[in-house]
């Protein structure tokens, strides 16, 4: 390690600028991880992130609800068809602002995710995974409190008089004749692959930062590619 | 290094949403295996349930060849000829269920079929002169075909009481189309496909001046004539083309059935005849009746036509208009080689031509054997003029032992023949009611025989009639059925009977009666072939189209002009909006009705009581009904399909108010 370390010294380098350590290449890859999961959120903008599957009797094959960011699909006509005899409201009036700033919404994470690992200096760059954990999570919330709102917003008048209810909005469960089951779609697993790696990110990120020269004294904003070595050495990686 | 514990959250969480889903899925294939393991009760063993239900080895293999148990399908469709009921009756092959019966010539009501919906215009388009005809005696289905092999999206019937033919599309299993024949009083040669079905052959049966006109029986021989109608199919609408279609004038001798050249005799038809004695009858005048008096040569006449030709001579405006149509006459045909005959075995009936092409294998009735005509050698006949002589009309006769490649003694009355792929021909066998197989490729091959119960008729294979047929099974289509089912009244069921062609020897499998007429003709299908939809496009019509005056949800409206209303409406589940409908008596009541529904097997119905309407609104159909509010007073309408838990509740009321007097 040494001996190399010393060959590209005396070779390359010019001597009046200090050669990075090998550990500082990290930085590429905390921005590569960065890149790779705000291209994983973009990604999944364009991809069924739930899926809620109710079987009955009637229906063998299944009724499937496909919930993207921006809307629905599937059997979404006959779904309301069937819930207009408990009085629920049309699926499409469901989470009207959230579908339609969504593509705003996730733009807005991936720069974020971007920004946060490249320019966050100090005390925020401890928070940096906070928006790539939040994109899921604030998704989960606000399904739930989605099924939340329309098993309990039932309308009086319906035929069919049922005690309010939160469909499942994970795993298996029933529904008068309707067995469902809920679970997460491609568009959710890449979301969540996204997390991964910015939390790998942060990792790396953290100990890139302990190297820095500017360790504990950096400003609030401070772009990792400005991130200078040399304040333990080299033998700290 | 604090993110560690982060990560590993995460991928633990992420584990676990992943076996959940996972778990979701097992769990319901888990209950549904369940559902389907059921317990045979009393453990009975194979050999006592036998032995209680009085089965021998034999019953209980065709039983396990035939059964095909909940959840699983058949492996053909069959199109049979629904008789006189004048519809077609779908069956599925081995197990020998109904499954359809297609509303075609005769108002079917479950269909909605002719109760005040579009498809009243598709049966008045099958009016002959002034008479709303609703009945119909169904004899031949076909199915279309695209290089000789069945292509699973039309089937063409023909009626032979009134001279009309069909078009069904296989998409929805609903008639398109009724064509009348303007020409000939009866048909019996039809509907017969040309290999690309190009054209639909519909010949006529009982000779009648063209186009009907009166004229007396002395006349019968100057005036009274047979006809062939060409009905040119365009597939692209999936229409006859009335316009495009062409007659050949035939003479008055009874043509009864064709059958279209395929591969090497491809542009040629077969029609045979009987009653080439052109008797009339008589019986009060103390003459002979027609069934002697037509059956005292020894010999009839196949008709040979040269379909291309006579295509050409059509299209070089060699014809006269008749009726309407264009006709190829008689004068033309003859000499141009369009038109030829050969004798053949007193009174035939059946004529099919081989998988091949290279035979027309015609059936006795009153003769024993089957005679083969060659197809080549008959053209090779024509094309060098080698004719023994000429008919009264002049039509130029090849000499039959010129024609045939030879006769297979088959026994009693042999009429029709179907095909396997090994070169295998099995022949209804009336009066002997047997189904008798022998070679087509190898006349010395000993004829075998299974008895079939009772009067056999037709006869069907798998494919069949096809340039490549499936070799698996016959169906054998019985007049009488005497002693195999539980009696009903004097009116038996006629009997379908499934035999096993796959071995060595045949096998009789099953019985199916039919129970709503006597069928002709049938074809069996490979199902796969079949790509029937499984609900229609909102607002589909009974002609397939979008209708005009579609309704969609949230649009529904009543809108009055002077004395005419026309009430937008839509259905589903469970109800029919407007469901309160008030006109004045006398109004002239349009309701345009379009069912929202999107899921399969999500039918509603609709009908006004007492008012004889009655619609069938599968998921997306668009059904407009007009009549006039001729009966004062307060009718329930209702869905009558039992949709939905509240399909009871699925009603409104038709209010007419009475006029002031």
């Amino acid at each position: 390690m040494a001996s190399k370390k010393h060959h590209v010294h005396l070779q390359i380098a010019p001597p009046e600028t200090p050669a990075r350590p090998a550990w500082d290449n990290r930085r590429w890859l905390v921005l590569a991880l960065a890149v790779a999961a705000a291209g994983l959120f973009a990604a999944s903008f364009f991809l069924p992130w739930w899926q809620f599957v109710l079987y009955a009797p009637q229906y063998p094959n299944g009724l499937t609800l496909v919930i993207s960011l921006t809307g629905m699909g599937g059997d979404v006509h006959e779904i309301d068809l069937l819930n207009h005899y408990i009085g629920m409201k049309h699926l499409a009036d469901a989470a009207p602002v959230e579908r339609h700033l969504a593509g705003y919404g996730v733009a807005a994470i991936a720069v974020t995710v971007l920004a946060a690992f490249t320019v966050a200096g100090k005390k925020l760059n401890k928070l940096v995974y906070v928006p790539a954990v939040a994109f899921p999570v604030v998704f989960l919330a606000d399904s739930l409190y989605w099924l939340v709102t329309f098993g309990h917003d039932l309308d009086p008048k319906a035929p069919l008089h049922i005690k309010a209810f939160t469909p499942q909005l994970f795993g298996n469960g029933q529904i008068g004749q309707f067995e469902t089951f809920a679970h997460p779609a491609a568009g959710f697993w890449l979301a969540v692959a996204g997390v991964v790696l910015a939390l790998a990110a942060t990792l790396v990120r953290t100990k890139v930062c302990a190297h820095c020269k500017h360790a504990g004294t950096c400003s609030t904003i401070c772009p990792l590619l400005m991130v200078l070595p040399e304040k333990k050495g080299p033998e700290a990686s | 290094m604090r993110a560690y514990p982060l990560v590993v959250t995460s991928l633990v969480a992420t584990g676990i949403v992943a076996v959940v889903a996972v778990g979701c899925q097992n769990q319901h294939e888990a209950n549904q295996e369940a559902a389907q393991k059921t317990s045979l009760g009393a453990s009975s063993s194979v050999q006592d349930l036998m032995k209680a239900r009085n089965l021998s080895e034999a019953d209980v293999e065709a039983a396990l060849k035939t059964y095909v148990p909940t959840g699983k399908m058949d492996e053909y469709y069959i199109f049979a000829s629904g008789g006189q009921s004048g519809n077609v009756d779908v069956i599925g092959v081995p197990s020998m269920r109904l499954l359809k019966v297609i509303g075609v010539f005769t108002p079917e009501s479950w269909q909605g079929w002719g109760f005040g919906g579009e498809s009243d215009k598709i049966l008045e388009g099958g009016n002959q002169g002034i008479h709303k005809i609703r009945w119909a005696d169904m004899h031949h289905p076909n199915l279309s075909e695209t290089k000789g092999d069945y292509d699973g999206q039309y089937l063409f019937v023909n009626d032979k009481a009134n001279a009309r033919v069909a078009v069904v599309d296989l998409k929805d299993f609903a008639t398109k189309q009724i064509v009348p024949n303007p020409l000939a009083a009866s048909d019996h040669g039809g509907a017969f496909v040309t290999p690309d079905t190009d054209y639909v052959i519909e010949t006529s049966q009982y000779p009648a001046p063209l186009g009907r006109e009166y004229a007396p029986i002395t006349d019968y021989k100057a005036k009274y004539r047979g006809v062939a109608i060409f009905w040119k199919f365009d597939r692209a609408k999936g229409r006859i083309d009335p316009s495009k279609s062409w007659a050949l004038e035939l003479p008055p001798y009874t043509q009864d059935l064709a059958d279209a050249g395929k591969l090497g005799s491809d542009g040629w038809a077969y029609i045979n005849s009987f009653n080439t004695e052109m008797a009339v009858g008589g019986t009060m005048e103390g003459k002979p009746p027609i069934e002697s008096g037509a059956s005292q040569n020894d010999m009839d006449y196949l008709h040979v036509i040269n379909w291309k030709k006579a295509e050409e001579l059509v299209n070089a405006g060699k014809t006269k208009t008749i009726a309407g149509m264009r006709v190829l006459t008689m004068d033309v045909s003859g000499p141009e080689g369009v038109l030829t005959l050969v004798g053949e075995p007193k009174s035939p009936h059946g004529c099919d031509v081989t998988p091949d092409g290279k035979m027309v294998i015609v059936g006795g009735k009153l003769d024993t054997h089957t005679t083969l005509y060659d197809t080549a050698k008959m053209k090779d006949l024509i094309a060098q003029k080698k004719f023994e002589g000429k008919d009264d009309y002049g039509i130029p006769i090849m000499a039959f032992k010129d024609a045939i490649d030879g006769q297979v003694e088959i026994g009693l009355g042999p009429l029709h023949t179907v095909f396997d792929d090994k070169g295998g021909a099995y022949t209804s066998v009336f009066i002997e009611s047997v189904v008798a197989k022998w070679s087509y490729t190898d006349l010395k091959k000993p004829v075998e025989k299974l008895k079939v119960h009772y009067n056999i008729g037709h006869i069907l294979a798998a494919e069949g009639d096809t340039v490549s047929p499936d070799g698996k099974y016959v169906v054998a289509m019985n007049k009488m059925s005497m002693d195999r089912f539980l009696p009903v009244g004097p009116l038996y069921p006629q009997n379908f009977q499934l035999v096993d062609i796959a071995g060595e020897k045949m096998r009789l499998l099953a019985d199916m009666p039919i129970a709503n007429a006597e069928p002709h003709y049938s074809q069996m299908i490979k199902a796969d072939k079949i790509k029937a939809e499984k609900v229609y496009k909102s607002g589909t019509n009974a002609t397939g189209e979008i209708d005009p005056n579609r309704v969609e949800g949230g649009k529904e409206r009543v809108v009055r002009n002077g004395n005419k209303v026309e009430v937008f409406m839509t259905a589903i589940r469970s109800h029919f909006t407007p469901d309160r409908i008030e006109v004045d008596e006398g109004d002239d009541v349009t309701i345009h009705v379009t069912s929202l529904e999107a899921a399969e097997d999500q039918t509603h119905g609709f009908t006004i009581d007492m008012y004889n309407v009655n619609v069938s609104l599968e998921p997306g159909k668009h059904e407009n009904l007009s009549f006039k509010a001729d009966m004062p007073g307060t009718y329930p309408m209702y869905c009558t399909e039992f949709c939905s838990a509240l399909h009871l509740e699925m009603t409104g009321y038709f209010l007419v108010k009475p006029k002031k007097r």
